[in-house]
């Protein structure tokens, strides 16, 4: 049954980009620290792409905290070093519902002293660094971290 | 490359082979039974199918991504894991099934419980927020939380115990069935203070005492009947 669910998951692709999709807006730095020390909610910021599988396999806890904590907690995704087409295909893939924003040049995850994808952020309102999960973050850390925004603010 | 989380298996795995050794030691299950090394090749059969079945649900692809099965800290399926270890144990020892699965219960608890204590390993033991006074604080935090997982282990550890004082006092297959349901019930009662998304693998744990009380339930009374055949 292993084998059958393996073969079925490694045969199928997943869906295409929706044809009328908007682009993922692109974000400067200065912009995203504007955005950061703006915001009057804490703040996930998750640096993804579409072609890092770590990301594959965070995405469903992301969209999952989105779904519980969206009102509480402003979500970001920063797409970094991909393609419209690839990046939108994978958020419609995982319904990915929270605002993203596009980097072409990871420009945004250098800024705040990350290297690679995935990473997370957490910030308080008013932008100050509350924990930095460098690589996928598991659901106890997303969970605990999310707490301690929520605790805090 | 983080090896916290091979520390805290370490710690898992440590535990149950010692409570193992000792019940061999102390004539407590027969030495031929190898329960040390059944029971490290379950947990990593487990381990293996859990991680495989996570990989799967979360749309990633095991076949072309083989080189990330290894990596465990991405998740691993609770529920597959723990019926694949269960069934390869049971496997191991069809030949002697509820003896097998009774002398494995205390060494099985005690894993858990090193697992669970493993914990401080990774600074992963920290739950929801608590101002009792044992209650504490994450790096860089004010704010006191429950120590959850040192709860967990404190529960497994005491169920280990008290497995390993039972023996073979009950029928076989009792003792086997309900650390499986105290096995699952310690997690489902330590759930609330976990901070989680969307609640956690509560099915499985409900799933997990049901099985377990059922296993208990009906060995109980098949044993109760093989007692009453051979008095007549």
């Amino acid at each position: 049954m292993l084998v059958t669910a393996i073969a079925v998951v490694a045969c199928s692709a997943g869906p295409p980009a929706p044809a009328d999709a908007e682009p993922i807006p692109a974000l400067s730095v200065e912009d995203f620290e504007a955005l950061m020390n703006t915001s009057d909610r804490p703040l996930v910021v998750n640096v993804w792409a579409s072609w890092c599988v770590p990301c594959r396999s965070e995405a469903p806890l992301l969209r999952a905290a989105h779904e519980s904590f969206g009102d509480r907690i402003r979500f970001v995704g920063i797409d970094v070093r991909d393609s419209q087409g690839e990046a939108l295909a994978f958020m419609a893939e995982f319904g990915i519902a929270y605002e993203n924003y596009f980097d072409r040049e990871g420009a945004i995850p250098s800024a705040l002293g990350g290297f690679g994808v995935p990473l997370t952020f957490f910030f308080a309102p008013g932008g100050e660094r509350v924990f930095f999960q460098p690589g996928v973050i598991d659901e106890r850390t997303l969970a605990l971290q999310i707490d301690e925004l929520l605790a805090r603010s | 490359m983080e090896f916290t989380l091979l520390w805290q298996a370490g710690l898992g795995v440590l535990a149950a082979v010692v409570v193992a050794r000792f019940q061999s030691r102390r004539g407590l299950v027969p030495m031929d039974l190898g329960l040390g090394d059944r029971l490290v090749g379950a947990a990593a059969v487990g381990v293996l199918v859990g991680r495989l079945a996570a990989m799967i649900v979360q749309g990633a692809n095991p076949i072309l991504a083989p080189a990330d099965i290894l990596v465990v800290r991405w998740g691993v399926h609770t529920g597959a894991a723990s019926l694949a270890a269960l069934a390869t144990l049971a496997w191991g020892l069809r030949s002697n099934l509820w003896h097998g699965l009774d002398a494995a219960a205390p060494a099985a608890l005690a894993g858990l419980a090193g697992w669970h204590a493993g914990c401080v390993f990774r600074g992963a033991c920290l739950g929801t927020v608590s101002g009792l006074p044992w209650a504490l604080a994450q790096p860089g935090s004010t704010i006191t939380r429950h120590p959850v997982e040192l709860y967990a282990a404190g529960l497994y550890a005491l169920t280990a115990a008290g497995a390993l004082w039972v023996g073979r006092r009950w029928a076989p297959g009792v003792l086997a069935g309900l650390a499986l349901a105290v096995a699952a019930l310690a997690r489902l009662a330590t759930q609330p203070l976990r901070p989680s998304i969307g609640g956690g693998p509560i099915g499985w744990y409900l799933a997990g005492t049901v099985a377990g009380l059922v296993v208990t339930v009906v060995r109980h009374r098949s044993g109760g009947d093989a007692a009453t055949t051979k008095q007549r």
